[in-house]
C-alpha cells in the first residue's frame, strides 16, 4: 500500500528530526555535574534490579503453595487463601511497604533494616500477584485433559504432576516474566522507607548538584531501558503475548 | 505488644479528611485517565500507520516508567503545584494501560462487522453507536475495573509529595504517636473498602451500560 509507505516515511522522518533535536538539547544539559556520580547511580540501579529479582524469587516460592491452596485446598483453607491474595492485591503497594516496616518490630521485637523491610514487602506483593498468575496457568489446562488422565488410570497426583503442571508452567511463563516489569517499577517505592535504590540515588544526587533535567533523563532512561528489556524477553518467549499488569 | 485502637478514634478527623482526599483524587484520576486513555486507544485503532506508531510510542513510554518518576518530575523538576502534579501523574500513568485495554477491546470485534454495517448504508456514527460501542463496552468493562482499582492504589504515592491523602495521614499518626501498626491497619481497611466500592460500582454499571 502506497499510503502505508508514505506514512512510514513521515514517521521515520519525524523520528530522525526529533532525535537530532533531542540530541542537541541533551548535549547541552549539565553533564559535567552528573559525571562524578556515575558509579553511585549505576550501583543503585543494580540494587533496584537485585531487589526485584530476589523478591520475584521469594515470591514464586510463596506463590506456588498459595495458588495450590486456592485451587485445590479444602473450602475453609481455599477461602483463607483467596482472602490473603485479594487483600494484598487491593492494598496500595506503598501501604504494604509501610506495613512491613511498621509491623516487623511489633512481631519480631527488634528493629528491621530498611533493606530487609523492602525485600519483605516486595516479596509479599510479588507472592500475591504471582499466585494469580499461577492460578491462571493451572486453569489454562482444559478440564477434559484431567478427566482423560483419570480415565486412563492416572492418580490425581500423577495427572497433576505429568499432565497439568508441565503445560501450566509453559503457559504461565510469559506472565511470570511480565510480573518482573511490574515489580521492577514497584521497587521505586522503597524510596519512602529510605533504601538507596535507583530512584532515591538519583534524588540524592539531585539535591547535591544542580542538574535536574540531566538526572531525570538518567532516571527515566534507567527505568525505561530495564523494563523495555524485560518486555522484549517476554515477546521472545511468546510473540503473541499481551502485557497486562 | 500492646495495641491501642483508641488512637484511631482520637485521630478520626485526620483519617476522615485523608479518606476524602484519596476519594476525590482517585475520582478525578479515573475520569482523566479514561478520557486520555480511551482517546489514545481509539486513535490507535484507526487504519493509519502513523497514528498506530504515535499511540504505540505513547503507551510504551508511559508504561515503562514508574508512577513515582512521573510524579516527582512534574512536582520537583517541572515545578507544578502538588495537587496538579498528583492529578496529572495519576491520569497520565493509568491512561497508557487504559489505551491498551481500549485498543484490545476494539480489536476483539471482527473487522467484517464494521464493513458489513458500512456496506448496508449505515454512517460511521451509527456504526460506532450500534455495532462497536455495545460490544466493546462488554469486553472492556471488566479490565477497566482492574484499572480503576489501580488508580485508587496508585493514588497512595501522592503522599510522598505531601498531598494529605489517607497514606499521608497514616504517616502523620505514626510520627506523632508511634502507632504505625494501628494507623496502617485502619488505612488498609479503608483502601480495601474503596477498592470494593469501585468494583461494586462497575458491577452495577455493567449490565446498564451494555444494554442497548
Amino acid at each position: 500500500m502506497s499510503g502505508e509507505r508514505a506514512q512510514s516515511v513521515i514517521w521515520w522522518g519525524g523520528v530522525a528530526l526529533l532525535a537530532v533535536f533531542a540530541a542537541e538539547r541533551v548535549a547541552h544539559l549539565e553533564w559535567a555535574a552528573v559525571a562524578p556520580s556515575w558509579w553511585f547511580l549505576l550501583t543503585a540501579l543494580g540494587r533496584s534490579w537485585l531487589l526485584a529479582v530476589i523478591a520475584i524469587g521469594v515470591g514464586i516460592c510463596a506463590a506456588f503453595p498459595l495458588a495450590l491452596l486456592r485451587v485445590y485446598g479444602p473450602p475453609g483453607v481455599r477461602h483463607a487463601a483467596v482472602g490473603v491474595i485479594e487483600a494484598v492485591r487491593a492494598t496500595p503497594e506503598l501501604m504494604i511497604i509501610f506495613w512491613v516496616y511498621f509491623t516487623w518490630p511489633y512481631l519480631a521485637g527488634n528493629q528491621v533494616t530498611a533493606w530487609n523491610a523492602a525485600l519483605g514487602s516486595l516479596s509479599v506483593i510479588a507472592a500475591a500477584y504471582l499466585a494469580e498468575v499461577i492460578r491462571a496457568g493451572l486453569y489454562s489446562v482444559p478440564a477434559g485433559q484431567i478427566e482423560a488422565a483419570h480415565s486412563s488410570g492416572l492418580s490425581s497426583y500423577q495427572s497433576f504432576r505429568f499432565i497439568v503442571l508441565p503445560q501450566a508452567l509453559r503457559n504461565m511463563l510469559p506472565a511470570l516474566i511480565a510480573q518482573l516489569v511490574a515489580l521492577f517499577k514497584t521497587t521505586s517505592l522503597v524510596y519512602a522507607i529510605g533504601v538507596m535504590d535507583f530512584f532515591r540515588a538519583v534524588n540524592v544526587t539531585k539535591n547535591a548538584v544542580f542538574a535536574p533535567y540531566a538526572l531525570y533523563l538518567v532516571l527515566g532512561a534507567g527505568y525505561f531501558i530495564s523494563c523495555f528489556a524485560i518486555t522484549r524477553v517476554v515477546r521472545w518467549f511468546d510473540p503473541q503475548y499481551q502485557l497486562v499488569e | 505488644m500492646t495495641l491501642d485502637w483508641s488512637i484511631l478514634w482520637q485521630f478520626r478527623q485526620a483519617l476522615w479528611s485523608g479518606l476524602l482526599t484519596t476519594l476525590w483524587i482517585s475520582a478525578i484520576g479515573i475520569i482523566g485517565s479514561t478520557l486520555i486513555g480511551v482517546t489514545v486507544g481509539c486513535l490507535g485503532s484507526l487504519p493509519s500507520l502513523l497514528l498506530r506508531r504515535l499511540t504505540g510510542s505513547y503507551v510504551e513510554l508511559l508504561r515503562n516508567l514508574p508512577m513515582i518518576v512521573k510524579l516527582f518530575f512534574l512536582y520537583f523538576v517541572a515545578g507544578l503545584p502538588a495537587i496538579a502534579a498528583a492529578l496529572l501523574a495519576l491520569s497520565l500513568h493509568q491512561s497508557a494501560y487504559i489505551a491498551d485495554v481500549t485498543r484490545a477491546g476494539i480489536r476483539s470485534i471482527a473487522r467484517g462487522q464494521v464493513d458489513a454495517a458500512l456496506s448496508l448504508g449505515h454512517g460511521w456514527p451509527q456504526v460506532f453507536r450500534y455495532v462497536l460501542l455495545p460490544q466493546v463496552l462488554r469486553v472492556v468493562m471488566p479490565p477497566m475495573t482492574t484499572q480503576y482499582v489501580a488508580v485508587v492504589k496508585n493514588s497512595a504515592v501522592v503522599a510522598l509529595i505531601a498531598v494529605q491523602d489517607l497514606t499521608f495521614e497514616t504517616q502523620q499518626i505514626n510520627v506523632e504517636t508511634f502507632r504505625g501498626f494501628e494507623a496502617a491497619t485502619a488505612a488498609t481497611v479503608l483502601y480495601i473498602l474503596v477498592a470494593l466500592a469501585v468494583i461494586g460500582a462497575m458491577t452495577w454499571l455493567q449490565p446498564r451500560a451494555v444494554r442497548r
